[in-house]
């Protein structure tokens, strides 16, 4: 799964420590999506979404793994 | 106040609370360091409520993830340790028997508890399996 955030938040000019306030996480949290390290839960994502005004396939991308 | 702050002066507290367990142990006054540890916990508290400490879904997914590697590594070390203790220190070294006994209990005691708050939280989130 790959995701646009860091693009999506240089649009809207936020920081990380601004963005993870306005969604009611912590900074590592969003450090930890915006480097794939962490998969954020479907309401998370959805409200990452809803900030952005965007619809959530804009922001996450799914990518099928190929064996 | 942010989580940064409340760091810097936990490891402040921390510091004050070894040095006056330190002094006390040197002196050999307990009352030393049961008011050092207390008046330390009570500071910890009192900043603690003060400060603005986010768990978000990830620091929950850690903590779960820690609890269940724990569960994991404790109970069949515990279990292990019970087992040798009750088998090779019977009759022979009482201490060791009882030590065996209490590890065993505990060993009881920790999967009951975590048999019962599977049970628990597999029905809150729906793992009942009847309803079609």
């Amino acid at each position: 799964m790959k995701n646009k955030i860091k693009i999506h938040r240089a649009i809207h000019n936020l920081t990380q420590e601004q963005l993870a306030t306005k969604i009611g996480i912590s900074r590592q949290t969003v450090i930890a999506i915006e480097s794939d390290k962490y998969l954020p839960s479907l309401g998370l994502a959805f409200k990452i979404a809803h900030l952005f005004k965007v619809k959530i396939e804009d922001i996450f991308l799914y990518e099928e793994i190929k064996n | 106040m942010n989580i940064k702050k409340y760091k810097q002066i936990r490891a402040l507290v921390a510091f004050f609370i070894s040095v006056t367990v330190s002094i006390s142990v040197v002196q050999d006054s307990y009352l030393l360091a049961v008011a050092g540890v207390l008046t330390g916990m009570l500071f910890l508290i009192l900043v603690r409520s003060k400060t603005k400490i986010v768990v978000d879904e990830r620091e929950k997914t850690v903590r779960e993830k820690a609890a269940q590697m724990t569960y994991a590594i404790f109970a069949p070390t515990i279990g292990l340790g019970s087992f040798v203790l009750t088998m090779f220190a019977r009759g022979e070294f009482y201490y060791l028997e009882s030590l065996g006994m209490v590890f065993t209990y505990l060993t009881l005691f920790i999967i009951a508890l975590y048999s019962i708050s599977y049970h628990f939280l597999n029905k809150k989130y729906g793992g009942n399996g009847d309803e079609e």
